[in-house]
Parts: structure tokens; C-alpha cells; sequence
């Protein structure tokens, strides 16, 4: 049995109510780095908060470390938790914050000292044992709370959002430390965020939701390449979708527009008729020899800096481009006539 | 917003406000200082202290005072916290249930627990001891709208729920939540509570005077139906224990910057 094994765990809040988690199962190993990725209202925290114990599942069990918890108070669980909303508290200070779940545990006041200014170094913050909360940056509570989380040692550590507030820089920053942190204490870790950079960063593997349900478990390589559903492909990273007529189920071939595509796996359903081609913009090049053609017309061309972003008419449907930068590239007019190519394993049909 | 304090409407208001509040206090302050004829004295002030009377009866109504407070936060911080982590749909009706002071005459109040309580099997008006028990309920009842509110704004600027969570994740039981982390961050909430509620139970009346109990308002009552001074000098001297009792809450509630809200 895994570390953390979640088997179909359905959640209901009342009568009547879809369900918010619906049938979850999931294995995580000691020391994995799991992101539960899904829109908003998909059941991310509602997921956590069973696992943390502050909910009672329908059905489902979880077992951490071996032992089922269904039954156990939150507080007995030893499973960390850090929040969107820092949750430090207003009357103790950065230290006695840190401190308090060894206080709790009637930990010896010399070990105790030792371990939060253990922690403070951990996240970087060593001179601030005496602030107040208030007296924080949103970033510097959010280690403090980290800290806080860590300091009693948890076999599992769950963040909820825990960047959402801040801005994007320090989340870039702090993401990376709790990254560090994390392979430092090689401690099992679920991470809830709707935000996919950080989830496809920061993760071992990815959980994506959708509706209460799994649609796909993987690295965050599978997850980005070979999503496995609609969902999945669309929900994470951009994709270009273009109707097209199957001709063949069996090779994947089909046409669009009249123009015959090439893709490398079969049509899902194993049968001919309407589909969608995927293709990712990166996977698209302007000009080159790649298997499939498409010529249409230039509508924008957007500089975002490491990448250029063109967007291409083609037929009734507008596609995506995206070029790496260089100093010598040559960028295509507005209006311009292009040809867009790509290779036959670079898309895939969905239904 | 720095311009605006220079604004003459302002002023105009402020004023208008201020003349409002102080003349008839000024009145009443000057009215008592001239208890002998044609001198400033504080004679009337030395009468009410002298009258062991008065002490009797302040000492009772600041003992009931304390002990009310102290039932009434026991009674509402749990409760309140209850309402705000467990059952947030029942708060309207909680907080309509707590206003009904406000809608029933506190004569109706008393009536009914002197009809009740009086009579077997609890005959509870028989001695002083457990008619200071009602009374206290009675008391407890009558500032329920300050206090339960008081403690839930208190409970509203600080996201119990999470704090709460927050603190269970790190092992800590239900008490230890409410005693290190969830009280502690109330004090303003409930000193500025526990501060109406003394000062309603010190001025009240009818309750003590319908259960005859020795309190401080029955026999504000008697003296300002026989005197001329001593009354004014009396309701001089209420009035600064509750203006001191409002400089407690400022003063608290300014001093301890902990209690702010979460900063960014
Ligand atoms: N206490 C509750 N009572 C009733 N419904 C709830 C409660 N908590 C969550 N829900 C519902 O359950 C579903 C899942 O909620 P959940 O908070 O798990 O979503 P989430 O994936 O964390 O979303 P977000 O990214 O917005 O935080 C939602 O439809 C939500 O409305
Ligand atoms: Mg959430």
C-alpha cells in the first residue's frame, strides 16, 4: 500500500447537491510532490480538506502511513496544512507561531527555541522570531505559515493555494522554495492550485480535475503531451482544435476542408465521421516541411518575449502559432499569405 | 480625506453636536454643585457617599455587574463560536433571538420569571441567594444584544474558521483552540461587551426593583423622588463610570496593536 492511499472518496454537501468530490481514488508515495490542478469548484479543496480530516467523506476511505483515518480528529492526523489566507495567528508572534504546534505537543521550551529558529532558517526569515503578523509582507506569512506547518514535523504536508494572494513575482519566488523545502525534508506533499505554470512546475505528478472527478493522473510531461481527455488537453496549456472528417479510424487520417491530415494515432472511437484534430501552437511552424499543410492568412502577430505568438485564419477556424524567439528572426506581416505545417505525431484526434 | 477636516460644515456640526450632548450635562453638573445657597460645594457628592445606603446598593449592583459579565461571556463565546464554525445559517436567527430584549418590555421579562420561577417546584424568589440567581439570568437576558453582538464582530474580523483549522492541523484539542487562540485575538470584542453589559446592570431598574433586590437603580429611584441635588450629583456620578468604562475599551482597543486586523 502507497503512503497516502485515497480510495473512492465521495462527498456530498446535502441533499440534493451533485456530488463535489465524486468517486476519488489516488496512490501517493513517500515523498511525492502531488498537484491536484482543476477549475474552480472542482472539488481541489474539498479533496484536501478530507484528507486533513476538517471533512467527513460520503463514502471512501484514506489511509495514511498505513492506518485508515476516516475516524480520526484532525488534530491527531499530524498532517500539515497551509492556506490560501495564511491563517497565522494575529496574537502571537512570528515565533510563538511556529512554536505553537510544539507547545501543543508539550514540547521542552530549550528544544522548542531550537526548532523554530531551525525553521526560520529553513525559510529564510531568521531575524523575524519577534514580528507580528501584521508586521509581514503577504509572502514572508506565507513562509512563517509554512514554517509553522512544518515545525511539528508532519508525515504530509497539504497546501491549499497557498500563492494565490500574492503577486506574480514573489509567487514565482516562493514557489521554488517551497519546492527546495520540499525535496529537502523529502516530505509527502499535495499542492491544490488552479494555476497550471505552477502546478506543471512545481509537481512529481499532476491530478487533474474536473466536476468532482480524476479526468487524469500523470508527470507533468504526460499531463502537457499526451493528455487523455478533452478536458486535460484543453485545461492545460493552449490547444488548437480543428474540425476535420475521419477517413480512416484505424490510421488516423482525415481531411479538413478538403485538405488530407495525417495524425499518428487512431481515431478514439475507432469509427469515421466528425472529430477534432489537437495541436499544440508550439507544435505548429510556419513555413517547414512537416507532413501536414495548411495555408491561411496572418490576423496578429503578438511579442510576448521569450515567445511570438501568431495567429493564423485558416478555412473557418483561427490557429495558433507560437515561435521561440531569436534576434534573427523574421517576424510574418499582418495579412500576410502563410503556410503552416506540422508533423503527424505532433496532433491527435478527440472526439 | 485630510482636506475634508478643514471643511467649515464639519465644524458647524461638530459643534452643534457637542452643544447638544454638553449643555444639559453642564446643567446638570452645575445644578449639583449648588446644594448651599449661593456657593460652589460638592456637598451634594459628600451627602451621597456619607448615605451607607448608596454604597450598599453600588456594591451590589457592581458584584451582580461582574457576575453577569462573567456568565454572560461564558455563555457567548462558546455559543457565538459555535454559530460561526459549525452552523453559520443559524446566525440571523440567533441574532434576532438575542434582539428580543430590545422588543420586549423588560416588565414582561420580569413578570414572567417571577410567574414562573416563583411558584413550584422552583419557588426560587423565597431566598436572596436564589433570587440573585434569577436576577442574574434576568440580567444575562437583558444585555444578551450587546454582548452576543460584541463577541460576534469580534469573531467576524478574525477568520475563526481558518484560524481554528490552522490550529487543530498543528494537533490542538477544541479548548486549547478557544483558550490560546481564539480568545486571545476577542479581548477588545469582549471587554468592549463586558463593559455594556456591567454598565446595563449597574443602571437597571426594574428588574431589581420588581424582585426586590438592594441594587443601585431602585434606590437612585427613591433618592430622586425625596431630593433635589443628590439626584443630579448621582446621575453625574453614573455618567462617569460609564464614560470611564468607554475610555477602558478606547483605551485597549487603541493600545494593542496585536488586535488589528491581519496586515498585508
Ligand atoms: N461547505 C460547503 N457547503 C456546500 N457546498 C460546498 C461547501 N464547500 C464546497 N462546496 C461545493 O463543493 C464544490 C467543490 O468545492 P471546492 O471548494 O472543493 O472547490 P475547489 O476546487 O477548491 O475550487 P476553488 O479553486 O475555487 O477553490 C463546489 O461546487 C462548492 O460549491
Ligand atoms: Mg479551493
Amino acid at each position: 500500500m502507497a503512503f497516502l492511499e485515497i480510495s473512492g472518496i465521495t462527498k456530498h454537501f446535502g441533499q440534493g447537491a451533485g456530488a463535489a468530490v465524486d468517486d476519488f481514488s489516488l496512490s501517493v508515495e513517500r515523498g511525492e510532490f502531488i498537484s491536484f490542478l482543476g477549475p474552480s469548484g472542482c472539488g481541489k479543496t474539498t479533496t484536501l480538506r478530507v484528507v486533513a480530516g476538517f471533512e467527513q467523506a460520503n463514502a471512501g476511505s484514506v489511509h495514511i502511513n498505513g492506518a485508515e483515518v476516516s475516524s480520526v480528529p484532525a488534530n491527531r492526523r499530524n498532517v500539515g496544512m497551509v492556506f490560501q489566507a495564511y491563517a497565522l495567528f494575529p496574537n502571537m508572534t512570528v515565533a510563538e507561531n511556529v512554536g505553537f504546534g510544539l507547545r501543543v505537543a508539550g514540547q521542552p521550551a530549550a528544544l522548542m527555541q531550537a526548532r523554530v529558529a531551525e525553521m526560520l532558517e529553513l525559510i529564510r526569515l531568521p531575524d523575524y522570531g519577534r514580528r507580528y503578523p501584521h508586521q509581514l509582507s503577504g509572502g514572508q506569512q506565507q513562509r512563517v505559515a509554512l514554517a509553522r506547518a512544518l515545525a511539528v514535523q508532519p508525515q504530509l504536508l497539504l497546501l491549499d493555494e497557498p500563492l494565490s494572494a500574492l503577486d506574480a513575482k514573489i509567487r514565482i519566488e516562493l514557489r521554488s522554495e517551497i519546492r527546495r523545502i520540499q525535496q529537502e525534508l523529502k516530505l509527502t506533499t499535495i499542492y491544490v492550485t488552479h494555476d497550471q505554470e505552477e502546478a506543471l512546475s512545481l509537481s512529481d505528478r499532476i491530478v487533474v480535475m474536473n466536476l468532482g472527478r480524476i479526468e487524469q493522473v500523470g508527470t507533468p510531461f504526460e499531463i502537457y503531451n499526451y493528455p487523455r481527455t478533452a478536458f486535460t488537453a484543453s485545461f492545460v496549456g493552449h490547444l488548437n482544435l480543428l474540425p476535420v472528417q475521419v477517413t480512416d479510424a484505424a490510421t488516423g487520417a482525415c481531411t479538413f476542408e478538403g485538405t488530407a491530415l495525417a495524425s499518428s494515432q487512431p481515431a478514439p472511437n475507432k469509427q469515421a465521421g466528425s472529430a477534432r484534430l489537437a495541436i499544440r501552437p508550439e507544435e505548429l511552424v510556419l513555413g517547414g516541411a512537416g507532413a501536414n499543410r495548411l495555408s491561411g492568412r496572418v490576423l496578429s502577430v503578438n511579442f510576448l518575449g521569450n515567445v511570438v505568438r501568431v495567429r493564423v485564419r485558416v478555412g473557418a477556424v483561427e490557429l495558433s502559432v507560437d515561435m521561440f524567439n531569436e534576434r534573427k528572426l523574421v517576424l510574418p506581416a499582418v495579412d500576410a499569405q502563410v503556410v503552416l505545417s506540422f508533423p503527424a505525431h505532433a496532433c491527435w484526434l478527440m472526439d | 480625506m485630510t482636506k475634508s477636516r478643514f471643511n467649515p460644515w464639519t465644524w458647524l456640526w461638530v459643534t452643534v453636536a457637542t452643544l447638544y450632548f454638553f449643555v444639559p450635562l453642564w446643567g446638570t453638573f452645575d445644578f449639583s454643585l449648588r446644594m448651599k445657597r449661593g456657593a460652589i460645594t460638592f456637598l451634594a457628592y459628600q451627602k451621597v457617599f456619607a448615605d451607607p445606603k448608596f454604597l450598599q446598593s453600588f456594591r451590589y449592583s457592581a458584584t451582580m455587574g461582574v457576575i453577569t459579565v462573567i456568565v454572560s461571556i461564558m455563555l457567548f463565546v462558546p455559543t457565538t463560536y459555535w454559530i460561526h464554525l459549525k452552523l453559520p445559517r443559524l446566525r440571523p436567527v440567533v441574532e434576532l433571538l438575542t434582539l428580543l430584549p430590545f422588543i420586549i418590555p423588560v416588565i414582561v421579562l420580569v413578570f414572567g420569571l417571577i410567574r414562573t420561577f416563583s411558584r413550584p417546584p422552583f419557588r426560587m424568589t423565597q431566598t436572596e441567594f436564589t433570587t440573585d440567581i434569577l436576577i442574574t439570568a434576568g440580567y444575562v437576558i437583558l444585555s444578551m444584544p450587546f454582548m452576543f453582538r460584541a463577541v460576534d464582530v469580534g469573531m467576524r474580523a478574525i477568520d475563526v474558521r481558518t484560524l481554528t483549522e490552522a490550529a487543530q492541523s498543528l494537533g490542538a484539542g477544541w479548548l486549547r483552540v478557544l483558550l490560546s487562540v481564539i480568545l486571545p485575538n476577542l479581548r477588545v470584542a469582549i471587554l468592549s461587551g463586558s463593559l455594556i453589559t456591567f454598565a446595563t446592570v449597574v443602571g437597571e431598574l426594574i428588574l431589581a426593583d420588581f424582585l426586590v433586590r438592594p441594587a443601585l437603580g431602585p434606590y437612585m429611584v427613591v433618592v430622586g423622588g425625596g431630593k433635589a441635588y443628590e439626584p443630579a450629583a448621582l446621575g453625574i456620578l453614573s455618567f462617569g463610570l460609564t464614560w470611564i468604562c468607554l475610555g477602558i475599551i478606547q483605551l485597549v482597543s487603541r493600545g494593542d496593536v496585536r488586535l488589528q486586523p491581519i496586515g498585508r
